[in-house]
């Protein structure tokens, strides 16, 4: 077998060689490429414009690889994920603000990596309880069990609560210089930039390597069928529950990022609508894929910013434009949801699927 | 005690126009096993539309008559533009194309209407409370609970002796042995969607008759998901009690535990009993048991 590239057709003799990581050189050398563009391309040739885009694609990235994780993975639909990234940034930004953190931790700069973990973790466990009912119930009543998660948890407990603690009533704010990893304050774009990549390399990794574990094989087999998994000896609310672990894991980290990059934090960014925005960027991106999520994210987040550039130079003729532009915002991505399920229910990940398919066997075709 | 009747009251005649958009919902589900989380903007549609009729001078009833024929145009043509192309996708497909439609909806409505609350004036009830028995009703909800009982009358004979609810209940039963007897199925799902759009434009009417109509009444309308999940998906009783329950279940919380939990218990109630109920009645109270086979 060729060391560069695959032969059409896929040609594996042996298990390990079939779910290998580095298949060829070629794809070796391409995923060092993405990470030399990710790393170095991004940071040293774009605006501090374009590397704010580029943050916000991948804090939607790691918000959506949970809801990949549990609807295009595990074939448990959650339209309630935003609740879990709101428990991961306000777990973060309390432990910050409130923690009494002995003074060397403080010195070395570890209060808000420390933050990240058992954010990530409390968003765990949160995430697991309101999966619970998923041991019973499946199909729309799981999906109003999310629902009750998000509605319980953002606009109940962290609005009446959470958000009353320290008496500054609505919103949190951090102080600059209270998120620090290390010796490195991370309040400019390129450090927030550079965080966002670290922390989406570190979770797609993970993910992708979950998924061609026992585990992720788990998962698929529960999402193709339950029952015939359960009867090859999977047990299914062991591994549901761990999809909502994994999902509310990588939310609260999501949600922790987030911190960092607005400094402030209210109710209001986790709203019923941010979960359900997530779940339509998977299924613009394409369900069942993890490059799904970023071709999704991406789409959604740089289509918006076209919009807002497009919406500015009318305005001069149509003022309303510009304070109803958060609602043409929701109507384009309703439209874009709808059309997208009814002219392209594959996603965008499909269409990257034939053009490689494509040129894999370029130029002649069978 | 008299407060205790008085929320019991309140929450079951508000009970009433919930299980009125609840049936809507219901029925959608039954004819064409879409599950629709837009119900809650249908209902902030229903609400604006019968409120700019009422402000051009229509009388109240005149202005929700003309809401019913809108929701008849809107429902057809939403069926026909986007759910028509999804029979037979995956749940997930048509569920997401409803929250899409929620979307669409919304931002519609918010660019037409704005964002301020708006009431219906003059005012339609007056807010002289009725007293029956020893029981003080504010006119707003009696009024409404009886229209709502009305419709939901007027629905449900239409199902039972009318040839086109007929043909709507062999397709809900079995769609193949439907089609089979030259019942057009397209017809039925164009007739459920103007139905649903019927039900919760008089519902979103009602409830913006209440408290004025601003986009929180489209929260509103989505407490028909738990109402129907109480009642079980599949059942058009079911509904109806369902709505009643999560009525009353409103109406106490606010009464009762708003002093321990103060805030937003009242809306979030009804979801953080369904999540509690569902882990004991699976279905519902009359929703099919799903016998799975592999």
């Amino acid at each position: 077998m060729s060391t560069v590239w695959l032969p059409c057709g896929d040609y594996h003799q042996n298990y390990a060689t079939d779910q290998g990581w580095w298949q060829t050189r070629f794809i070796k050398t391409k995923m060092i490429l993405l990470l030399g563009v990710l790393f170095i391309g991004i940071p040293l040739f774009t605006s501090e414009y374009w590397m704010s885009v580029a943050t916000m694609i991948g804090y939607t990235s790691m918000g959506a690889l949970g809801v990949q994780l549990l609807i295009g993975y595990s074939g448990l639909i959650t339209l309630g994920h935003s609740a879990f990234i709101a428990v991961g940034a306000y777990t973060s930004t309390l432990l910050v603000l409130q923690f009494p953190w002995p003074q060397l931790i403080l010195d070395w700069g570890l209060a808000y990596p420390t933050s990240i973990i058992i954010a990530a973790l409390v968003a765990g466990i949160w995430s697991v309880l309101f999966g619970l009912p998923c041991a019973k119930v499946k199909g729309f009543y799981l999906i109003l069990t999310t629902m009750a998660a998000q509605f319980i948890t953002v606009d109940f407990v962290i609005t009446q609560y959470v958000s009353q603690i320290g008496g500054r009533g609505h919103a949190f704010s951090l102080p600059p210089g209270t998120i620090k990893i290390g010796p490195w304050v991370i309040d400019t774009e390129i450090e927030i930039y550079y965080l966002m990549a670290i922390l989406l390399t570190g979770l797609v990794a993970i993910m992708a390597n979950l998924l061609r574990s026992r585990v992720g094989r788990a998962w698929v087999a529960i999402r193709d069928n339950d029952i015939a998994a359960e009867t090859l000896g999977i047990n299914i609310v062991w591994y549901k529950l761990l999809a909502f672990f994994a999902a509310g894991f990588m939310g609260g980290i999501a949600g922790a990022f987030w911190v960092s990059n607005t400094a402030a934090l209210s109710p209001e960014h986790f709203t019923w609508f941010w979960s359900l925005w997530l779940v339509g960027v998977i299924l613009i991106g394409g369900v069942g894929s993890i490059h799904g999520v970023i071709f999704g994210s991406a789409f959604m987040v740089i289509i918006m910013e076209l919009l807002q550039w497009a919406v500015i130079p009318l305005s001069q003729y149509y003022p309303q434009l510009l304070i109803n532009f958060a609602y043409i915002k929701d109507s384009a991505f309703g439209l874009a949801i709808c059309a997208f399920l009814i002219y392209e229910p594959n996603g965008l990940a499909y269409r990257w699927w034939q053009v490689k398919n494509y040129f894999n066997l370029w130029p002649f075709s069978y | 005690m008299e407060l205790f009747l008085m929320s019991l009251t309140t929450g079951i005649l508000v009970g009433g126009i919930y299980a009125l958009v609840a049936l809507g919902w219901v029925l959608i589900y039954k004819c064409s096993g879409v599950l629709n989380l837009a119900m809650g903007e249908l209902t902030l549609i229903g609400g604006y539309v019968a409120l700019t009729f009422y402000q051009m001078g229509f009388p109240f009833v005149l202005s929700v008559v003309c809401t019913l024929l809108i929701g008849i145009a809107l429902g057809v043509l939403t069926e026909r533009i986007f759910l028509d192309k999804l029979i037979g996708e995956p749940i997930l497909a048509v569920i997401m194309v409803t929250v899409g439609l929620s979307f669409f909806f919304r931002g519609i409505v918010e660019f037409i209407w704005g964002t301020d609350t708006r009431v219906f004036t003059p005012a339609v009830f007056s807010i002289k409370p009725i007293s029956i028995g020893f029981l003080k009703v504010s006119p707003v909800y009696l009024w409404s609970f009886i229209l709502a009982i009305v419709l939901l009358i007027v629905f449900v004979a239409f199902f039972k002796y009318t040839r086109w609810g007929l043909s709507m209940q062999a397709t809900a039963d079995d769609e193949t042995a439907a089609l089979s007897l030259g019942v057009s199925a397209r017809f039925v799902y164009a007739a459920a969607w103007a139905i649903a759009f019927m039900s919760a434009g008089v519902g979103g009417a009602l409830l913006g008759n209440i408290n004025g109509i601003n986009i929180s009444v489209g929260s509103l309308g989505l407490l028909v998901l738990p109402a129907v999940v109480l009642g079980g998906l599949n059942s058009v009783p079911g509904a109806i009690v369902g709505g009643i329950i999560i009525g009353v279940l409103q109406n106490l919380s606010g009464t009762y535990l708003d002093v321990y939990f103060p805030g937003g218990v009242k809306e979030t109630m009804p979801f953080a009993f369904m999540a509690v109920f569902l882990l004991f009645k699976p279905y519902g109270l009359w929703g099919w048991e799903r016998i799975e086979r592999v």
